[in-house]
């Protein structure tokens, strides 16, 4: 008797829930009106966004420097920066779509980011600006590409990213070693160090780093994806792709970079790895330099561009660079847009490469430094040998945040899957983001 | 509590025609003998009153608790990714699409398995470990008992994020204090071993950190229990010459089964929604989500995928487990005779 | 539940007569507190190696050889925390959060405890159990319905939308509310019925007798809640870490915390003074309130 008490207790309210549930479905949770804001207001603060580096200190002294320059010209204005890690940069940049209101005003995105953003409703058009803009005329139609979407703009190209082989000058000439010249000798010399230094790394390559690994699938002929007509099919279970990510996969073993500790390494990490003398080789981009040069290895490395699988041939890098933007939301655009242009501009896009070693993306700037500094060589010619990226669509944001490829990898890695199943189900998951971004 | 348990002592006692009474009876023990159920206070025709003290409580919990429990639901039968957030497009009923999506893959019945099967593993590495010291407690001296009551209060109150930082570092494969410690005792297998890398390890070093900060609340509360068994019974059955086996099943055990039906269940809530710890200490999920529990899970589909429907329904078959246990609870408060 | 076999017997001295706890023969109480010991020793390890570590100089932090003290104690970790981080900043934020959620969540659920036990009423017992399943729900799994209720909130009142304290004090006033109220019930039940009867026939209002007399005698039922609300509150970085999106001047203690995890390379000792001084004001929570702890736990047990 008292059972049954009970739960009809307990039935009425669970009842009168699912019947609101079922009844209600037309007050479904409210969306975000991610219009453009009329309201532009010349005073306050602006909230700025960029990405935290390995080594992050030379990159907050410009930046600071930039704030002051801005700040005495706008004077009733403060500029808030946060550096905010490049790992969990999906989650903050949706929370912040989700809230116009909360949204910083201007943010540091790759250019991988920028098909997703836009069509997440998060980014400004600032063609008409861009337009006016001075350094425009300094932008190459491949760069302004990347920070277009359908003809319109959404930013200014702050840096281009190009990766290529660190190794030690000290361990080579130790060991006798050349700098490699094809895959093959890469892998070799990365056990000959691991051999001989049994505390360092071969090589430091990680199960997260995306943006290393690519160009072993491209140089074997691979590729993340091919286009037929407007969509994507996922192209990383192919027999060349497969043939390239081996190679990758086979450097994170015992023998050069051990899984347990290189599963978890990003292409960060493996910069850092480098940089603290723990590593024989690593790849690193023009970005990393500062992080080299503030670290154990100053004076004891050199940078060749990545070869690959036979003599004399590149592997196509990856045409990384980030831009910076302002969201649509925000409350002061023209400052926002005025702060873009001056932290964007030629003259920051030098103090940048000075500070970090960002090869600019301003054509002018870029040739300037490349006269100064011999350390751009490898990277002017990798760039010149043509690079390669990922697929142009809104889903590869979400492909990448749901870390699809960093996931295959270290199945791989960990010995959980065969590279066979484990890219068969990155392909499976890859064309669901494909799909469903029509 | 001694006075409190005692009458339901002496209701044990009584003869077992008492289990033929009402129902309605049985749930209210405390209205038994001790006074006449005329001499309740203003309870006759209480009026708007205690809805009046209700109000605030009603309100927050409807609107705060209530209002996205049922949006929750919701959200779980729509297409609701970033574009229909962003108002990019509609939003879409689809029935049961999102839960369908879930039972059919694999990922999610393995984060099912683990998340189960590393919940029972905390909840009764905790009771075993609480337990026994609770037990411990009684049987030590003043400052053997103070020293092991303050170190479990500082367990207690340190926070899961930091907990979870120390224990990291506590077993870093190379700066970490156990490794060295294992090495140095023979064990060489440990040398820059490191714990997060294989699902095993790493669901190790999680549990011990989640026993670590929990078993205090269940030695505290358990050892107050014990205190509260009231002497003359523990006397008594020693004079009638009963084992220390019968004294502990006949007296110790029912007077003790409130105690470990809370300590349990409380346990279950925690340690099933354990979330904190899983998602500092593994970095998100371990290697290739292989330390996932629902919890992260629903977060990572959610906020890091944006696939809010599919987190969404995540979260309602976690909240439709975590009310079966639940209903476990109260009927087991209810063969009691507990008063709600 | 079978009836223990207790007979009432004339109290006669015996041989036998166990004091309370029952002490075991003195070789085996011997080596119970020599495992007590060790066993707090162990459990305070961890709490020992953070405070340690936040002191050492960097170079000992990450060394290949730790070592369980160290002869160089610096606050320079202490200075990188709160110089470079803004730790103070986030410190105050935390408190106002704990704080807030503390004393409201109290008021409110010595009213409502007060309502349940003191009255009978209609629908009571559905309520009960609806406290009770309150309990029940995953905080991380309501992140997301929170998260667009507290960006709708904002809008229509300012000052608890996203980005502010305020949307992070109201989840967990919602969430600490049922186990506070559940537990609040054992103390309202202590307080002797007659009590009230006797303020009544003295003619206070039933206002006066609930701030006045009642709450009084359940303030340290309130204290032992409030730990728990505190804690909940104080631990907590899920909503920080997803409603506070662009203010980091409203972040929290934990959000901070997480700040010195570098993708990189962790800067432990940085990691270490921050968890101190997270952890710190609990510690002295926790054992100001010990002894009202035990007994709150007892009373919650007993419902």
């Amino acid at each position: 008797m008292k059972r049954s008490s009970l739960s009809l207790r307990l039935a009425a309210p669970a009842a009168a829930l699912v019947l609101a549930g079922l009844t209600a479905t037309a007050c479904a949770p409210s969306t975000s009106s991610n219009t453009e804001s009329t309201k532009d207001s010349k005073s306050g603060t602006i909230r700025v966004w960029l990405f935290r580096e390995v080594n992050n200190a030379p990159k907050e002294k410009v930046v600071k420097e930039a704030v002051a320059e801005f700040t005495k010209k706008h004077s009733d204005t403060r500029v808030d920066v946060t550096y905010i890690p490049i790992e969990t940069r999906a989650e903050k940049m949706k929370a912040a779509f989700n809230d116009p209101k909360s949204a910083p005003d201007v943010v540091e995105f790759g250019n991988t980011d920028t098909a997703g953003y836009v069509n997440d409703g998060g980014l400004a058009d600032i063609t008409a600006e861009f337009g006016k803009w001075e350094d425009a005329k300094s932008v190459t139609a491949s760069v302004k590409e990347s920070v277009s979407v359908a003809g319109k703009v959404y930013g200014v190209p702050w840096y281009v990213g190009v990766r290529a082989l660190y190794y030690r000058t000290d361990i080579f000439k130790e060991l006798g070693l050349k700098p490699p010249a094809t895959q093959g000798e890469l892998a070799t010399a990365a056990h000959r160090i691991r051999a001989e230094h049994p505390d360092m790394f071969g090589i430091s390559v990680g199960a997260k780093n995306v943006y290393g690994m690519l160009p072993f699938v491209w140089s074997a002929g691979g590729d993340l994806a091919e286009k037929r007509g407007d969509t994507y099919t996922a192209a990383i279970d192919s027999a060349a792709s497969r043939k390239g990510l081996k190679t990758y996969t086979d450097l994170i073993a015992k023998d050069s970079c051990p899984p347990e500790q290189c599963a978890e390494l990003g292409g960060d990490a493996g910069v850092q790895t480098f940089a603290g003398g723990k590593a024989g080789m690593a790849i690193g981009g023009d970005f990393s330099r500062q992080a080299m040069e503030d670290g154990a290895v100053k004076g004891k490395y050199a940078v060749v561009p990545l070869p690959g699988p036979q003599k004399g041939v590149i592997s196509p890098a990856f045409a990384g660079g980030n831009n910076l933007g302002v969201m649509r939301g925000t409350t002061h655009r023209t400052l926002a847009v005025d702060f873009v242009e001056l932290l964007g501009g030629g003259a920051y896009q030098s103090k940048m490469f000075d500070a970090m070693g960002n090869m600019p993306a301003l054509t002018d700037v870029q040739e300037k430094v490349a006269d100064k500094a011999p350390f751009t060589k490898p990277f002017v010619e990798t760039l010149k040998s043509g690079t390669k990226f990922v697929p142009v669509t809104s889903a590869w944001s979400k492909i990448d945040s749901e870390a699809v490829i960093p996931t295959m990898m270290q199945e791989i890695v960990s010995g959980r899957k065969s590279v066979d199943a484990a890219t068969a189900d990155a392909a499976k998951k890859m064309d669901a983001a494909f799909s469903s971004a029509g | 509590m001694a006075r409190d348990i005692a009458p339901a002592v002496a209701g044990a006692e009584q003869p077992p025609g008492r289990d033929a009474r009402p129902a309605r009876r049985r749930l209210r023990p405390a209205a038994r003998g001790n006074r006449p159920p005329a001499g309740r206070g203003p309870r006759h025709h209480p009026g708007w009153t205690p809805w009046l003290y209700l109000a605030p409580a009603l309100m927050v919990l409807a609107g705060l608790l209530v209002y996205p429990v049922y949006q929750l639901g919701l959200i779980s039968f729509l297409r609701y990714t970033q574009a229909q957030v962003s108002g990019g497009r509609p939003t879409e009923f689809i029935g049961f699409d999102n839960y369908a999506a879930l039972f059919r893959d694999d990922q999610f019945w393995q984060v099912l398995l683990s998340t189960v099967l590393f919940a029972a593993a905390c909840v009764l590495s905790t009771l075993a470990v609480g337990c026994s010291l609770a037990v411990l407690l009684t049987k030590v001296r003043a400052v053997p008992r103070t020293m092991l009551l303050l170190a479990a209060l500082g367990a207690w109150a340190t926070p899961p994020v930091t907990g979870s930082t120390v224990w990291v570092f506590l077993f870093d494969s190379s700066f970490g204090p156990v490794n060295k410690v294992l090495t140095w005792l023979g064990l060489s297998g440990f040398e820059d071993y490191s714990w997060t890398y294989g699902k095993y390890s790493a669901f190790t070093l999680v549990l011990l950190e989640v026993v670590w900060c929990s078993f205090p609340f269940v030695m505290v509360t358990v050892y107050a229990g014990i205190r509260a068994v009231p002497p003359e019974l523990l006397e008594a059955a020693a004079l009638d010459g009963a084992s220390t086996w019968r004294t502990w099943r006949s007296i110790m055990a029912p007077l003790l089964r409130p105690v470990l039906v809370i300590v349990t269940i409380q346990s279950i809530i925690w340690d099933f929604k354990v979330f904190g710890q899983i998602y500092v200490m593994t970095n998100g999920g371990g290697i290739a989500g292989q330390n996932l529990v629902l919890n992260v899970y629903a977060y990572q589909k959610a906020f890091a995928s944006s696939e809010y429907g599919l987190g969404s329904a995540i979260g309602v078959v976690m909240l439709l487990i975590l009310l079966a246990v639940t209903l476990v609870y109260l009927r087991l408060l209810r063969r009691q005779g507990e008063d709600l | 539940m079978s009836a223990p076999p207790v007979s009432p017997r004339p109290h006669t001295p015996s041989r036998f007569r166990l004091p309370r706890p029952r002490r075991p023969a003195r070789p085996w109480r011997l080596a119970a507190e020599a495992a007590a010991v060790v066993i707090a020793l162990v459990v305070a390890f961890p709490l020992y190696w953070m405070v340690l570590s936040a002191f050492k100089p960097e170079g000992e932090v990450q060394s290949a050889h730790p070592r369980p003290w160290t002869l160089h104690p610096q606050l320079d970790a202490f200075r990188r925390v709160f110089v470079q981080q803004d730790f103070g900043r986030y410190f105050v934020n935390s408190l106002v959060v704990a704080g807030a959620v503390v004393v409201l969540s109290a008021l409110i659920a010595f009213l409502a405890a007060t309502a349940v036990v003191r009255f009978r009423f209609r629908f009571r017992t559905t309520l009960l159990i609806m406290f009770l399943i309150a309990q029940m729900v995953p905080v991380e799994a309501l992140a997301i319905p929170m998260f667009f209720l507290m960006r709708d909130l904002g809008t229509a009142v300012p000052g608890v939308g996203l980005n502010t304290l305020g949307s992070l004090i109201l989840p967990h006033l919602a969430f600490s509310l049922p186990f506070a109220i559940w537990m609040l019930r054992g103390f309202v039940k202590a307080v002797p019925e007659t009590l009230e009867e006797a303020a009544m026939i003295d003619g206070a209002s039933r206002a006066r007798f609930l701030w006045q007399v009642l709450f009084p005698l359940v303030l340290p039922g309130l204290v032992a809640t409030s730990v728990f609300s505190f804690i909940s509150a104080w631990n907590d970085f899920l909503f920080p870490k997803s409603f506070i999106i662009s203010a980091t001047e409203n972040s929290t203690l934990p959000m901070a915390l997480l700040v010195f995890f570098k993708p990189e390379q962790n800067d432990w000792g940085g990691i270490m003074a921050g968890s101190t001084v997270m952890t710190l004001p609990v510690l002295v929570f926790f054992v100001l309130v010990q002894r009202r702890l035990v007994s709150g736990l007892a009373g919650a047990v007993k419902g």
